[in-house]
């Protein structure tokens, strides 16, 4: 295998749900050898989660679970056992980074703590992913992507613009866990690169309701510079036409017009005498009758496919952009070719085609891998500590693996 | 004790608005010396002249935009005319300095200025070069002009996110440049990583659409393991119910309660009471409520419009039902959880602005690493002395030789920006408008908050 950014950084993973896997399978997809510790009893939970292999619910065949765990090996271990711990602890010192997201004071009374197992190695990067953080009076709350989503404040906008008084709605799929994954995963790259030259470990508190709120950093001066609470998206404030997502003959576009080429739009919908109206030409007119841009606009976008639109559009410099389905990503010209989508293969599911690379890297490209199954590199890992086979027989006897 | 993450690396920033902005100011949170450049031709416009303090535009309202200091704190600022011969020239001699330059123009800009990656790295054979873009540096639909729009709708989260009976949403707050910018800044870590360790710089190459497929990941799975085309659920989950966000007493209050397993479900009709409608057969196992969770949802919320929200989160989280509040920007600053964590950081802003609270834009704890307070936002070209004659060895009387061939600094005419329209978005019923965000914060944050 060609080197890869970071080929040679070893992670423990003792991760469940989506936050904690998804900052170790970037971790792994871009060369980490990341070893998913997993309970003997069933694995993550995740492999539990749809959408399954056409839809037939069995554990090797979660396409969540392949999804969260490209790249990665597997091992089993019981941590509330004593040789379990005392295992885990050999394993500790040969790691780079440690990444777990039990609640707050789990790893204690396991006597795992960051104290402890900074004496074993001190150059350990431990990266504690949580709901709330280790400190405060939430810590010990129960967290979930939705309840995540209202806390972080990133819900209370989720509104149609026109609709300001509806019931706010969760974003799709799972962004609250998304968030905290890839903000776990840069405070965890930079601790590492850190450690290059000071040979310092750290401990690494993550607080996923803090990583929600993050996001919105740029307009959380609303508030404390005009006292606002907004309570739907801030682009009609902005004078982007009516309401954000139009119908057209064969979707939704976005008729996002871009700077200072509003007035193209008179060219988009074949009315060129309206070049120097008002309504296009000018933020403030559109601001106060979002209404009258869509009587213009909107029975126009009726007559024409998403596409065609779009590409009008974007020749007329206009920020046009089509709403696509997730099915539609796979026939994307873009997406081809970019050659976004990786496809390897998987012994219980044959061919598998994921979401690909975050980022591309000109210099060290990342690989497709599959995910592991449970225990997969049991017999690699624990023979790497001086376990023989009759050893690991008798840890799985007594469940310990 | 007292070492920042990224002490010593240094970036230079041309990026500008939303995306690329917040993504080096993940990497000024960390530590590390953000050089953001900006000239009297292209200033960063969009950001500077938005959000004034307590709306009125006053004195040099382009440094007084609110949305700049909040996502640029922390950062260095010079002027410099990428467009001249002689500010190529410097931005080469910075380059020669950097770790890492971060650019989020349409693709072909740096290409045009001969600053592309393959004429950068001949100047420093190790730098790193990451671009931010809506769709990434090469491809047939590369020179798409978009914005959060086309990263949140061409990557089918927006098709994801609304009821199933309303039109794709977008997020209410550039959460589509966010997961770019994190996104960049993650690649130009790991890049960094990999350089420090074999001396081999690289190009980095981001698309936000991308980025935010692989925030949607388990959902795009299923169309391929199943052909089938995930679709708007509105706030339910694939499995559990009830699962949804519910109305409180207060106006426009709301909770999210989540319920995961058989036990919380219990632990909720004990906080309700246990009602007679709990133990119709409808309800009473985890696979019915999911079939009925329409009517569930109902039932929940004739009982959830009794109370506050904050209240009913502590009754519920007492008894380990997961469920939050719905908060409000005015709540997040003053929720207690978050300013007992410090997530907001008292900044004094200078001039015409005065102290308040900003959000961290990198809030994870690194333990026995200085925690640091941010410097405010640059003023437009502040350090040009700072980095034109201290790092690059520039006489002074060459900086202003510079400034007056408008080469550094010089003359610009600025939008001068509008006051937001309050009046009309409360008109809209769009936002709520709290007239004593001043002094409520001051009781969290200080009692100097925004005294200039």
């Amino acid at each position: 295998m060609n080197e890869q950014a970071l080929s040679g950084v070893q992670v423990l993973d003792c991760t469940r749900g989506i936050a904690g896997s998804y900052c170790t399978k970037l971790l792994a997809d871009f060369g980490a050898e990341v070893i998913k510790v997993e309970d003997p009893n069933g694995g993550d939970p995740l492999r539990n989660m749809e959408p399954f292999l056409k839809d037939e619910p069995h554990s090797e065949k979660s396409g969540a679970f392949f999804y969260l765990n490209t790249n990665k090996k597997s091992i089993t271990l019981n941590l509330r056992s004593e040789t379990g711990v005392k295992i885990f602890k050999e394993l500790v010192k040969d790691a780079d980074v440690l990444v777990e997201s039990f609640p707050p004071e789990t790893m204690r009374e396991l006597s795992l703590d960051y104290e402890i197992l900074s004496a074993l190695n001190p150059q350990l990067i431990m990266t504690s992913i949580s709901g709330f953080g280790q400190t405060g009076q939430y810590r010990n709350y129960k967290a979930s992507n939705l309840v995540l989503s209202g806390l972080g404040g990133t819900m209370y906008t989720s509104r149609p613009a026109n609709e300001p008084k509806k019931r706010p709605v969760v974003q799709g799929g799972f962004q609250g866990e998304h968030i905290a994954g890839l903000e776990s995963l840069i405070a965890t790259v930079a601790a590492l690169f850190n450690r290059i030259h000071t040979n310092r470990g750290t401990w690494i508190d993550v607080s996923s309701m803090e990583c929600v709120a993050s996001t919105l950093t740029g307009y959380t001066g609303e508030y404390s510079n005009l006292g606002l609470s907004r309570k739907t998206s801030p682009l009609p404030i902005q004078g982007y036409p009516g309401l954000c997502n139009y119908r057209c003959k064969d979707g939704w576009i976005n008729p996002t017009p871009g700077l200072g080429a509003a007035s193209n739009i008179a060219f988009l919908i074949e009315k060129p005498e309206m070049q120097d109206d008002p309504l296009l030409a000018n933020t403030a007119a559109r601001i106060t009758a979002p209404e009258k841009v869509d009587a213009l606009l909107l029975p126009w976008c009726m007559k024409h496919d998403k596409w065609t639109i779009t590409k009008k559009a974007q020749e007329l410099r206009l920020c046009f952009t089509p709403i696509l389905s997730p099915k539609e990503l796979i026939e994307d010209e873009q997406l081809k070719a970019r050659d976004f989508f990786n496809t390897v293969g998987h012994p219980f599911m044959g061919e598998v085609t994921y979401p690909g690379a975050l980022a591309k890297l000109s210099d060290t490209p990342p690989v497709a891998g599959k995910e592991p199954r449970l225990g997969e590199n049991n017999h690699e890992i624990y023979e790497k500590l001086g376990y023989v086979s009759e050893d690991l027989v008798k840890l799985q006897e007594t469940g310990v693996i | 004790m007292g070492y920042r993450i990224l002490e010593g690396v240094r970036i230079l920033d041309l990026t500008m608005v939303f995306a690329g902005p917040m993504s080096s100011r993940i990497l000024a949170d960390l530590g590390a010396e953000v050089i953001k450049i900006e000239s009297a031709v292209r200033p960063d416009v969009m950001t500077r002249t938005n959000v004034y303090p307590e709306n009125k535009l006053g004195e040099e309202p382009w440094n007084r935009g609110f949305t700049y200091h909040t996502i640029n704190a922390g950062k260095k600022g010079i002027t410099l005319n990428l467009g001249s011969e002689e500010g190529r020239k410097l931005f080469r001699r910075l380059v020669e300095i950097s770790d890492a330059v971060m650019e989020n123009f349409s693709p072909r800009v740096m290409e045009n200025w001969g600053l592309g990656y393959e004429e950068l790295r001949r100047i420093k054979p190790d730098i790193i070069m990451v671009s931010m873009s809506g769709l990434g540096h090469y491809g047939p639909l590369r020179d798409f002009y978009m914005y959060m729009p086309g990263m949140e709708g061409m990557s089918g989260l927006a098709h994801l996110t609304g009821f199933p009976q309303d039109p794709p949403l977008l997020s209410g707050h550039a959460y589509g440049d966010w997961v770019l910018g994190a996104a960049g800044a993650a690649a130009l870590l790991i890049a960094l990583y990999h350089r420090q360790r074999t001396g081999r710089g690289q190009y980095v190459d981001v698309a936000g659409r991308e980025a935010v497929i692989c925030q949607i990941g388990e959902l795009v799975m299923d169309c391929f393991l199943n052909n089938r085309e995930p679709s708007r659920v509105g706030n339910y989950h694939s499995s559990v119910a009830p699962h949804g966000c519910y109305r409180c007493k207060g106006s426009d209050e709301w909770i999210n309660i989540a319920i995961e397993n058989d036990e919380q479900w219990r632990n909720l009709c004990q906080v309700m009471d246990n009602p007679e409608w709990t133990r119709d057969e409808r309800f009473t196992n985890a696979v019915s409520r999911w079939e009925n969770r329409g009517e569930l949802d109902g039932k929940v919320e004739e009982w959830t419009q009794r109370y506050n929200h904050y209240e009913l989160m502590r009754i519920l989280q007492d008894v380990g039902v997961p469920s939050g509040a719905v908060l409000s920007m005015k709540e997040l600053h003053l929720d207690p959880h978050i300013s007992q964590r410090g997530f907001f950081e008292v900044i004094d802003h200078g001039k015409g602005i005065g102290k308040r609270p900003i959000a961290k834009q990198m809030p994870a704890k690194f333990s026995d690493v200085e925690e640091f307070v941010p410097r405010r936002a640059p003023r437009f070209g502040q350090d040009n002395e700072e980095v034109f004659c201290n790092l690059l060895g520039m006489s002074k009387e060459e900086l202003e030789r510079l400034e007056e061939a408008n080469v550094i600094g010089g003359t610009f005419t600025f939008v001068r920006g509008k006051p937001t329209r309050i009046d009309l978005i409360e008109k809209q019923g769009s936002c709520s408008v709290d007239p004593d965000y001043l002094s409520e914060l001051s009781k969290h944050y200080g009692d100097d908050i925004g005294s200039m």
